[in-house]
């Protein structure tokens, strides 16, 4: 059988930043988040001794120690290999415009599903991710995403699923 | 077989097809499944169907926990303006929402139909040294941290039913060592292996496994006794508590007026009916019917008594 | 032998035409919505309810066995085409089986995931038969420190297995823990980490963080490093059918994942998560081709899917012996039976033996069905992969979206969806594991649930959560996970 896969060498290179020390950041920012929401809620509680808030202080002290842990590691120059995947390895140089485009066809959804329904929304996402992928015959894509959105849309509402009418706003 | 039987699949199948894509009904069931809201909308539905009041198709999203108010919530979120969409809720969504300062303000919905009471038994595990209430309300009040009673969410009528049990047995409120499970399948599974001393439960929840043998029933909230359950009532025990677990039907937040009036017209149609009764009996539900306007203001009052009492049992700020 | 003549007594009802085709239907319809990720057999089951109306209730019964199975089916094969698990039940598939895929043996996968489901599902239904009752007891016999045991014990075992740093296998686990925490708290109804944000308040749903890890996240991935021009291609190697090989690293994990699945499917909030989990990382540990896992390893498709789809067999034990639903998908057939006036528990396998018979034979005739259905099928489910990755990619993320629309119809979780894809980018550029996040998230809130239980029962005292056989012993194999391979190497250092 033909398949058109690219294939893959199974060595990763370090193509990521030598000291990501906004991942650790990030890290112990969430943590912050979660002892803030942790701060308003008891931490006891008559006869468990756990209240609703002990969870959170524990996960949110956690990830602040975590952060500073991976802080640590990258200052002692920690390498971080990204992941090999069969399509893409690791080694190659990320292509922004195409992260971005394929980005985009994830963030239409929230723009458009509820006003303009799921058919409109998987021709629209489709044509985006194809585009990230190299894919330039624009017009076929954009038909096949429409096709594709069209048929879902028909098999999941007939099987009873609700996920909005056809075309929202022509009230179809 | 005859052909009538042979087609009736294929038929079922051609109306499965084309029938569920226009009845677009959604109703939320802001219980873990097989609770008793679950079989109050999913019953209240299949009588409207059987009784030819409503036969289109009906999309049931269970979402449980907090009273009704995690499942309401996304409801609210989720439904809000839609012209066909219900939530299941009861007595015990009152209490949740002031016990936990819920953002839910019931009044924002449609009140379409109160439609059953359910009262509430006490059971202990069958191997329980406590035969009656009274045994088991001294152990308690001997020492209520030891014996842990389980039921439904914190502030629920569960809840206030042992508080105010308490309360006219004496027992600060506040000492209760009350646990909160998440479905009454768990709340069964704790007594029988000890780990609560007690369970407070709806009747539809409890009777089987007390007709199986596995707990014992000590009490029913009702004023009077239930015919079929021989259990003497809190107030036979001596204990005046009196109070139900009402459940009802309320329409999404700006619902369409001529929805809204449809819905309780249709439950109005729906309590009267044959299969509805059937229900009823089989279900051990009372009936406890209120439509439209007047059980808003049910509600309301509901609202403010419900207050009261977790206010006193200390229970609510 | 009476059972046994009940049981042939079941197979004449379930082997009625009318009724094998009720089964086909119910299988073609499980399939067919178990390929959207995030809805699973619960919602499935529930939206066929109506059928109850008209039809006689064994075979309404009949076809939902069919869907059940239908369902889970049409999930493995998501997961391990295009690493889309939908359901929980089949997460820990898509992590081998995509991988086996992608090196062109996604016939194997797909071929040991539905035999697999087979023989667990065959293994289960007759446990089903023949020890109904005895094991519907383990359903009272767990207290909730038990249950917290077998979370600890969930948790330990993936931990030793996590990905290569240990820091961010924490931190990935930790991530999860937080979203787990997300919504009103089930003890005392106060709302957590939701920060005012109504959509928040019932959590975050799992098969959005599912999904947007996996699909979203990969397809973010993917597109930042695909090399367009690429002509290379994979072909299919191996066979089509499982190599002799294939079967002999097969049979035991199924064995394995079917006694696993079985039991934990039996209790109320078992599920499918913790016996999936449990079989992947015992499958690992076992293993003697250690190398191949992350890379694609037999095992690690065939051990989960057995104790998925036993899972699946065993939550209908408490549900069919006394009228117990531990799980979504019980309780929605409970409702259907209480559709019918009947109330499932002791009583009705005496008083309604032909409809309790016929639907327990119908579990072997609709897994028999799926096989026969889906194994001709895995040659053409192959061929998805020969779509090219423009099309395929975008063909997966439209499906992505609209399973999470479906789930509730809420905008929040698909902005949640573009979010948790982006982390699951930066997750894969700084070579942070996945798996961990979600275990996170599904064993996270149970723990805690059970823990403070089980502390409120015991008025605080930690004792308790030692005080049963049960929660003993599997505190003692999670801590032989976390001490064993310290203990080893300090042996062979002595030695």
């Amino acid at each position: 059988m033909p398949s058109n896969w690219p294939q893959s060498d199974t060595a990763g290179g370090g193509a990521a930043a030598p000291r990501p020390w906004w991942l650790g950041g990030l890290v112990i920012a969430l943590g912050c988040v979660c002892l803030y929401g942790a701060f308003s809620l008891p931490q006891a509680a008559r006869y468990a001794g756990v209240g609703p808030g002990l969870f959170v202080t524990l996960v949110g002290s956690g990830l602040v120690l975590l952060g500073l842990l991976l802080l640590m590691q990258i200052a002692r120059g920690e390498k971080f290999v990204p992941q090999d995947t069969e399509d893409a390895s690791g080694s190659d140089k990320a292509d922004m415009t195409a992260f971005l485009t394929a980005l985009a066809a994830a963030i239409v959804p929230v723009l458009t599903i509820e006003a303009l329904g799921v058919p409109f929304t998987a021709m629209l996402s489709f044509t985006l991710v194809a585009r990230a992928f190299g894919s330039r015959k624009t017009v076929i894509d954009l038909i096949t995403g429409a096709i594709l959105g069209s048929l879902a849309w028909l098999l999941f509402t007939q099987l009873g699923l609700q996920i909005g009418s056809f075309l929202p706003l022509a009230g179809i | 077989m005859n052909l009538k039987t042979a087609l009736l699949p294929l038929a079922m199948f051609a109306a499965l097809a084309t029938g569920t894509a226009q009845a677009q009904v959604n109703l939320m069931l802001p219980a873990n499944p097989g609770g008793g809201w679950d079989s109050t909308g999913r019953q209240a539905f299949q009588a409207m169907n059987e009784a030819g009041i409503y036969t289109g198709g009906v999309n049931f999203t269970n979402k449980g926990g907090a009273g009704g108010t995690i499942g309401l919530a996304e409801f609210q979120g989720s439904q809000s303006g839609k012209p066909d969409a219900l939530a299941v809720f009861g007595a015990i969504t009152v209490g949740s929402i002031i016990l936990n300062n819920s953002p839910i303000d019931l009044s924002q919905f449609r009140p379409i139909a109160r439609l059953t009471a359910e009262y509430l038994v006490i059971a202990v595990s069958a191997d329980s040294p406590h035969q009656s209430l009274q045994d088991l309300v001294e152990a308690v009040k001997a020492d209520p941290g030891a014996n842990a009673v389980g039921g439904g969410s914190a502030g629920g009528v569960d809840h206030i039913a042992l508080a105010l049990l308490a309360q006219a047995a004496d027992i600060p409120v506040a000492d209760l060592n009350y646990i909160p499970q998440a479905s009454g399948a768990e709340t069964v599974t704790g007594i029988v292996n000890g780990t609560l001393a007690a369970g407070i439960s709806g009747i539809s929840e409890f009777q089987q496994f007390a007709e199986q043998g596995r707990i014992r029933i000590l009490g029913i909230t009702s004023a009077e006794r239930k015919a079929g359950l021989d259990v003497p009532t809190f107030k036979e025990a001596g204990y005046d508590v009196d109070i139900a677990n009402w459940r009802g039907f309320l329409g999404a937040p700006g619902m369409p007026e001529d929805n809204y009036q449809t819905w309780v017209d249709r439950f109005t149609q729906m309590n009267g009916s044959e299969p509805w009764q059937k229900v009823l009996e089989t279900q051990g539900w009372d009936q406890f019917f209120l439509s439209g306007e007047e059980f808003g203001t049910f509600i309301k009052e509901e609202n403010e008594r419900i207050g009261a009492i977790l206010k006193e049992a200390g229970l609510a700020k | 032998m009476e059972t046994f003549s009940l049981l042939l007594q079941g197979f004449e009802v379930a082997l009625q035409p009318i009724n094998l085709f009720w089964a086909l239907v119910g299988s073609v319809l499980g399939t067919a919505i178990g390929i959207l990720p995030g809805i699973g057999p619960a919602l499935t089951i529930a939206l066929l309810l109506p059928v109850t109306i008209s039809v006689a209730p064994t075979s309404a019964f009949i076809m939902f066995a069919g869907v059940l199975y239908g369902a889970m089916y049409g999930g493995s094969t998501t997961s391990i085409l295009i690493n889309t698990p939908g359901e929980a039940g089949s997460m820990m598939t898509a992590l081998e089986g995509n991988k086996m895929a992608r090196a062109g043996r996604g016939a194997s996968a797909l071929a040991t995931a539905a035999i697999g489901s087979f023989v667990a599902g065959t293994i289960a239904t007759l446990a089903l038969t023949f020890a109904a009752p005895a094991i519907a007891e383990i359903a009272f016999y767990f207290r909730p420190a038990d249950y917290f045991a077998l979370t600890v014990l969930a948790f330990t075992s993936m931990a030793v297995v996590m990905g290569t740093s240990r820091v961010r296998g924490f931190i990935s686990l930790f991530l999860g823990l937080a979203l787990g925490l997300i919504g009103i708290d089930q003890m005392t109804g106060q709302a957590r980490l939701t920060f005012g944000v109504p959509g928040l308040f019932d959590g975050m749903e799992l098969a959005v963080v599912l999904v947007s890890l996996f699909a979203v996240g990969e397809i973010l991935y993917v597109a930042s490093r695909y090399r367009k021009n690429s002509s290379e291609i994979i072909p299919i190697r191996g066979q089509i059918w499982m190599s002799r090989e294939d079967w002999k690293r097969s049979w035991k994990p199924w064995l394995r994942g079917a006694s696993l699945g079985f039991p934990i499917g039996a209790l109320p909030g078992g599920g499918s998560e913790i016996p999936t989990m449990l079989s992947y990382t015992l499958e690992r540990k076992l293993t003697k081709h250690p190398e191949e896992f992350g890379k694609g390893a037999i095992e690690g498709v065939a051990g989960p899917e057995a104790a998925n789809n036993a899972a699946a067999a065993g939550i209908l034990i408490p549900l069919l012996t006394l009228g117990l639903p531990t799980s979504a998908t019980a309780a929605v057939l409970l409702a259907a039976f209480q559709n019918y006036g009947l109330q499932p528990g002791p009583f009705l396998f005496s008083s309604n033996p032909q409809l309790v018979w016929g639907l327990i034979a119908s579990l072997y005739v609709g897994n028999a069905m799926l096989l026969v259905l889906n194994l001709p099928l895995v040659g053409i489910w192959v061929r998805l992969l020969s779509i090219p990755a423009p099309q395929l990619y975008g063909g997966i993320l439209v499906f992505a979206t609209i399973g999470i629309w479906g789930v509730a119809n809420s905008l929040v979780d698909v902005i949640a969806m573009v979010i948790i894809g982006v982390a699951g980018y930066v997750m894969r550029v700084y070579d942070f594991p996945i798996a961990p996040v979600l275990i996170g998230l599904i064993l996270g809130p149970m723990a805690e649930q059970q823990l403070r239980t089980a502390l409120a029962a015991g008025q605080g005292n930690p004792i308790m959560l030692v005080s049963t056989p049960l929660s003993v012993i599997f505190l003692t194999i999670a801590a032989l996970f976390l001490l064993a391979p310290l203990l080893l190497r300090r042996l062979r250092a002595n030695a």
